[in-house]
């Protein structure tokens, strides 16, 4: 279930660093260790001050390989000089663990769910993306608030209700959409790991007892939502059933020339030349 | 003072999407106002009269829900939430308990009594500055009550019953996220006045019933019930 973490993205570690709050929540007389008032906390949309980062999101089913993409561009991205920070989903520090204790048990209802991935979407917007922005820094993330959107709407949820949510999000400067056959996404999620999961399979929609035909039912939906979403919006779409060094030519092709970067050229460092093969 | 039936019509508003026809056969009392308001007490009234009268009633409060439980603990305690998280924290809880508990017994039959409703995260999270068309559509799914009671008390007084009580006020329930005072009393004035002043918003454009948290409480409690009665058929919910 986990999704594999980049290790530049260890989970919102600052939140860690910055606990000098102990354990009481209770204010007696005077408040806080510091006795200063928190500067007021304002909208994520409000309160962008100045962005000078950049913003790039990949987007796609499971097994689209975006994650393999990100861990590539980094290194690419950090060669050429940008500082990178990345994201994705069930990260936050907030509340990352109890969406996987909510996954675990599956007992949640669909509203909680796209409610919970809300928040856990916003305190990572507000607590490590914007911060990262605002420094300059490039901003790469596997998975952005679409996807939260499909996984909602092929839920039931209306399509208008989830948008309205996400207005108060941060759109991407660039979004790419790695575009993938479900049977190629089945072939590429049982590499990873040997058994289809729960979620993979959108067992809680009751699409088939056959775990295949759920799967393959299930991510045909979202590929479907994902095509009307990038048709709409504009995203870039990649076929990423290509080979991962060609889907990355072409990745690195875009972003040079929206970074205004000269040199697409790129090999792999000797830790990630695996992912090349 | 609306009927229910009108109460219905009128909140589907126009930038809402909720079902216009019942889809439920039980009926839903709220209670709203702010802390030392009052509302408590009388809903717990209300309630003890219902069930000596043996009627299928089933009472529900904000915040009970054991599945973000954590998370909220964790982000009050070590002070990580904006409004919006907050906002969306206290959503996922509400859906929860919407989703797991008031629309089954509603749909089950139940008078279903509820402290605090969806007009709770209209003011509060109003007050810490989310917009309100934003805090409407998070909620848009959740059924418009039979009666909405709003007990409202004049701040000092609503001030000097939670002081009195309870000493100790809470960060967030202070509203000391939102930088209005060192002060955490003086803090928890102002952010119960911006509260307040955004209740008093909603008594026309979502049909509370204004209750004087000043009065009497056995005099509330008659009017309550009466309206209760006027408003909700309530031989439909009588234990067989």
């Amino acid at each position: 279930m986990t999704e594999p973490i980049n290790p530049a993205a260890a989970p919102a570690a600052n939140h860690e660093l910055i606990d000098t709050v102990g354990d009481s929540d209770a204010l007696s007389g005077s408040f806080g260790a510091s006795g200063v008032a928190r500067a007021p906390v304002g909208l994520p949309t409000r309160d962008r001050g100045e962005l000078s980062g950049h913003l790039i999101v990949l987007e796609g089913t499971d097994g689209s390989g975006r994650s393999t993409q990100i861990a590539l561009l980094t290194e690419w991205l950090e060669s050429q000089g940008f500082a990178v920070q990345t994201m994705g989903l069930r990260r936050s520090f907030l509340i990352a663990k109890d969406i996987d204790a909510l996954l675990a048990k599956n007992s949640v209802t669909r509203y909680t769910l796209a409610l919970m991935y809300a928040t856990d979407f916003f305190d990572q917007l507000e607590s490590r993306i914007l911060p990262a922005l605002r420094s300059g820094m490039v901003v790469l993330a596997d998975r952005y608030y679409y996807t939260l959107i499909v996984r909602a709407v092929v839920r039931g949820l209306d399509h208008e209700y989830l948008h309205r949510i996400y207005d108060l999000a941060l759109p991407p400067d660039l979004t790419f959409f790695l575009n993938v056959r479900p049977q190629v996404s089945f072939e590429r999620e049982f590499q990873k790991s040997p058994a289809i999961s729960f979620w993979e399979a959108g067992r809680d929609l009751h699409l088939s007892d056959d775990l295949y035909e759920s799967f393959i039912a299930y991510q045909t939906m979202i590929r479907k939502e994902f095509v009307a979403l990038a048709k709409k919006h504009g995203f870039a779409a990649l076929n990423g059933e290509n080979p991962i060094r060609t889907v990355n030519a072409d990745l690195r092709k875009r972003i040079a020339s929206y970074l205004g970067i000269r040199n697409i050229r790129y090999k792999p460092s000797h830790s990630l030349v695996h992912l090349w093969q | 003072m609306a009927t229910p039936e009108i109460a219905i019509e009128t909140a589907a508003k126009p930038e809402e999407k909720r079902p216009k026809l019942r889809s439920y056969s039980g009926a839903l009392v709220v209670v709203e106002g702010i802390d030392g308001s009052g509302k408590s007490t009388q809903l717990h009234l209300l309630k003890r009269w219902l069930e000596v009268g043996g009627y299928r009633t089933y009472f529900t409060e904000w915040n009970s829900s054991p599945l973000v439980k954590s998370a909220t603990r964790r982000g009050k305690k070590r002070r990580l939430l904006t409004p919006v998280t907050f906002s969306l924290i206290h959503a996922a809880d509400f859906a929860d308990r919407y989703e797991r508990q008031i629309l089954p017994l509603l749909r089950s039959g139940h008078l279903v009594l509820a402290d605090r409703y969806i007009y709770t995260a209209f003011a509060r999270d109003g007050a810490r500055g989310c917009p309100v068309e934003w805090l409407r559509n998070l909620y848009q799914y959740a059924v418009i009550p039979d009666v909405t009671f709003y007990f409202r008390a004049p701040l000092e007084i609503a001030i000097r019953r939670i002081l009195s009580g309870r000493p100790r006020l809470k960060y967030y329930e202070a509203g000391m996220d939102l930088g209005l005072s060192l002060d955490p009393v003086e803090s928890f004035t102002k952010f119960q006045g911006l509260t307040l002043a955004r209740y008093d918003q909603m008594v026309q454009t979502d049909n509370f019933v204004l209750m004087d948290g000043t009065l009497p409480v056995h005099q509330l409690q008659q009017k309550m019930r009466d309206v209760v009665a006027g408003h909700i058929e309530l031989k439909r919910f009588k234990e067989s």
